[in-house]
């Protein structure tokens, strides 16, 4: 560690500073110093200080620290979770002009969690509770002699494998008692011209399938459906990340340049400084860099639009949203998109960012972007002999199969009675 | 202002979910070790032979796209200057393999474990136990020794191995470089690292100071096809393995049989096909005889394992019963392994009788009867056999 804490707390004034006069509304943070053991052990819980434990968090760090140890990845050089006050981890090994650029990226961060609408739902004021209190539940089951953890792990498996499975528009969930009230009451209903059964279960497509066995699970043991409510929660706090990682890191990016050049480092810390940015936000040959596409969406958006605008983007956007509307032809260009994909024999490019293939590009940056790659599945019907019939919403890209029998099996796990899942491969109607 | 603190180490909070993971791929490599024994010889290796044992990683299945095996994958972005439509980015290699073994599939995590037959062993055979003996206590006397056994992350700077320590940091040095973490050209020296540190591991070992004797029986009646000859083999491996791992010194003999039993060879056991008839007494019997001539039970342990499908000739099955327990009374272990036949779409024999509904009743400490359905039984047969009584 060559660096003193104090001096960590006088850059920390001057990055305050500037932050607020460029007006950045962020939580108070509480940064933790650690060695990069302790920093691959939080990264395996996402960031936060406590979590449920499970296996795969153990199979997470096995694997980053062995990367870590070939040389093949360099850890995050920021790790902050969306809670108020945010939590920060800066490692110990890090010099301290990167601790400077880390505390300034992390002010972006917290400003975007603050601010940003999808994360209106996270509520980051008791997150470090609930986490903390579902981790003593999972524990206390696992401890209960009639429960036990084969058990316990069986369903945090299956939950795990539908995780992501929930609504993305971030809207308050109804039952069907709810949305059933809701129809009654438009004129459709009334006129007596409804084209569906209102007793159906569900009556819309449901999205959220953990919460649908939730609200349905009648034959379900209370530690079942706890566990379904644990993983539901952290699932709905994570989401808005999954929604929003080239925007967030693009805005955290935009700030850290902002503050470090107005910070008037010294040389010595200013040209690594320089370095280490370039090598966040350099153009990946293989895959998007969320901070390289994020960090040039508001920086054009500055220069074209105005700061006022950077704002209104952090508060009412998502990375969806944000390339439909501010990714244009110029910008495949000057961001050398291509798209490429694997044929029989080998990899190839499919399509370069030129006047006739340029919007082909964006819409697979569209299509590959965070939340498009997790296949859409509802829940269409409960059968009378308690089968849950899901169905994929097929946009042209097949499932998995084997994975997604095995997802069958997990949500079996979870539920006792039988799941059918029906797809299309190849063009033609399939059930799993 | 914000607030800063040193990290005050809680422990270390993912040891508990890392030693639940270590012990799904044990778990793992136990129900994979078929895949290792089969094309090792059983007898003549010296144990210092490194095989690798490929285990499916423990892995999390969610809904994700992917080409079902077709080989043509939807589309990615990615950003490089100076690229053409059409270009070809990556060869895909031909697999290697006709009819490829799943392996490669789309995320497949394979994690590939190296060891030596010594240390694959100690891993596999530790917890299981030998049976009871009714030895003579001279004879049950236990020597301990040591034994180099791989090497450690931990331990004394007296047992520092260079040449492995070296290794490491090569390794390290060489993925950083090939990563852009490290350049060489720069004078920027890159140091040895804790986890570079490889130790000479020594450890102390009991084994039984007495001499075992294996008797291999197999039926190689017609009935007994190959698939069925495979998961014979892979039992009997790793028996010598485990006996191995627990005696000093161990003669192993090998007898098939139909309705005359022969000493023979591995080879022969193995590949030799022969047709005829089943008398599984005649197996036992050639066991006794070669008990009282050669073997004294008074100096030898006796294991005799007996793969059979389960198909004896009736008139024999009296015949069998009495010879088994005529060999029960002076060895250590008779083993039934009755191979099933639910391999290869085969009609199941369970639902006939077969001929451990003859011999059930003498089942004990020194009788054990296992049925083995497929090869992915092998294992959990295997821990029957030994892993106390059922």
């Amino acid at each position: 560690m060559n660096w003193k804490l104090s001096e960590l707390q006088e850059w920390d004034k001057k990055i305050i500073e500037i932050a607020k006069s460029h007006g950045l509304d962020w939580f108070p943070i509480d940064y933790e110093v650690c060695d990069y053991y302790e920093m691959i052990g939080h990264m395996s819980y996402h960031g936060m200080p406590t979590y449920y434990g499970h296996w795969s968090f153990g199979k997470s760090f096995e694997r980053t620290q062995q990367f870590y140890n070939l040389g093949m990845t360099g850890l995050p050089y920021e790790l902050i979770i969306n809670s108020n006050p945010s939590i920060a981890y800066l490692m110990r090994e890090n010099p301290l002009y990167l601790q400077v650029l880390i505390m300034a990226h992390c002010v972006g961060h917290s400003d975007f969690f603050k601010n940003n609408i999808e994360f209106k739902n996270t509520h980051p004021e008791d997150v470090i509770f609930r986490f903390n209190a579902a981790k003593k539940r999972i524990q206390s089951y696992i401890e209960d002699p009639t429960i036990g953890i084969e058990k316990v792990e069986k369903i945090i498996d299956a939950c795990h494998a539908i995780q992501y499975q929930i609504d993305r528009n971030n809207r308050p969930r109804l039952t069907d008692e709810e949305k059933r009230e809701q129809l009654r009451g438009t004129e459709i209903t009334k006129s007596g011209l409804i084209l569906f059964d209102i007793n159906k279960v569900p009556v819309s497509p449901d999205h959220d399938i953990l919460g649908f066995m939730i609200e349905h699970g009648k034959h379900l043991e209370p530690w079942k459906i706890d566990i379904l409510e644990i993983v539901r929660d952290s699932s709905y706090y994570f989401m808005p990340q999954i929604k929003t990682k080239v925007l967030n890191e693009g805005w955290a990016s935009f700030w850290h340049y902002k503050i470090l050049n107005e910070l008037n480092l010294p040389d010595s810390m200013h040209v690594p400084f320089l370095k280490s940015h370039n090598q966040v936000v350099c153009p990946l040959p293989s895959k998007v860099n969320p901070y390289h596409l994020g960090f040039y969406i508001f920086n054009k958006i500055e220069k074209e639009y105005g700061i006022e605008e950077c704002f209104f983007v952090r508060e009412n956007m998502n990375d969806i949203s944000a390339i439909r509307q501010f990714i244009s032809r110029e910008d495949c260009e000057n961001l050398n998109f291509f798209t490429y994909s694997e044929k029989k024999d080998n990899v190839s490019i499919d399509e370069v960012s030129d006047e006739y293939d340029w919007k082909e590009v964006k819409n697979s940056l569209i299509m590959t972007t965070g939340i498009n790659n997790i296949p859409v599945i509802y829940v269409d019907e409960l059968l009378d002999n308690n089968t849950i019939v899901l169905r994929h919403e097929h946009d042209g890209r097949d499932l998995e199969l084997t994975y997604a029998d095995e997802v069958k099996h997990h949500i079996k796990d979870i539920w006792g009675g039988n799941v059918k899942i029906f797809t299309e491969i190849e063009n033609e109607k399939w059930e799993i | 202002m914000s607030k800063f603190k040193v990290h005050e180490s809680s422990g270390d909070r993912s040891a508990q979910d890392r030693a639940r993971h270590k012990k799904k791929i044990e778990k793992a490599i136990k129900e994979g070790v078929y895949n290792i024994v089969s094309e090792e010889s059983i007898i003549g290796q010296d144990g210092k032979k490194k095989i690798k044992i490929p285990v499916r990683g423990i892995k999390e299945y969610q809904f994700v796209y992917g080409d079902n095996g077709s080989g043509e994958g939807n589309k990615q972005v990615g950003s490089a200057k100076d690229v053409k439509k059409g270009q070809v980015i990556k060869k895909k290699q031909k697999s290697k393999k006709a009819g490829g073994k799943p392996g490669n599939e789309k995320g497949e995590e394979l994690y590939e474990i190296e060891m030596d037959i010594e240390e694959m062993s100690e891993y596999l055979f530790d917890d299981l136990n030998l049976p009871d003996f009714e030895k003579k206590k001279l004879k049950q006397m236990v020597t301990e020794k040591t034994k180099r056994s791989g090497y450690r992350k931990q331990g004394i700077n007296s047992r520092l191995s260079k040449k492995k320590t070296m290794l490491q940091r090569l390794k390290r040095k060489k993925a950083a470089i090939k990563n852009n973490t490290y350049d060489p050209e720069t004078e920027e020296r890159f140091p040895f690292h804790q986890s570079d540190m490889r130790y000479k591991h020594i450890k102390t070992v009991q084994k039984e100071s007495d001499s075992a004797v294996v008797f291999f029986v197999m039926d190689v009646s017609g009935s007994m096809s190959k698939s069925k000859k495979y998961i014979a083999r892979s039992f009997f491996f790793l028996l010598y393995h485990f006996l191995r791992h627990k005696y000093n010194k161990i003669e192993i003999e090998f007898i098939a049989h139909t309705t005359e039993a022969n000493v023979t060879d591995e080879d022969r056991f193995f590949n030799r096909v022969s047709s005829g008839g089943t008398y599984m007494s005649s197996g036992v019997e050639k066991v006794i005889e070669l008990c009282k001539e050669t073997y004294h039970p008074n100096s030898w342990n006796i294991f005799t394992f007996h793969c059979s499908d389960g198909d004896n000739w009736s008139e024999d099955n009296k015949k069998y019963a009495d010879s088994i327990k005529e060999l029960a009374a002076m060895s250590q272990l008779y083993g039934l392994i009755e191979i099933g036949i639910k391999i290869n779409n085969d009609i199941s024999l369970y639902n006939f009788e077969t001929v451990s509904d003859h011999v059930e009743h003498l089942s004990s400490k020194k009788v054990k009867i296992v049925k083995i359905a497929s090869k992915t039984d092998i294992w959990e047969g295997f821990e029957k056999m030994f892993g106390g009584l059922r």
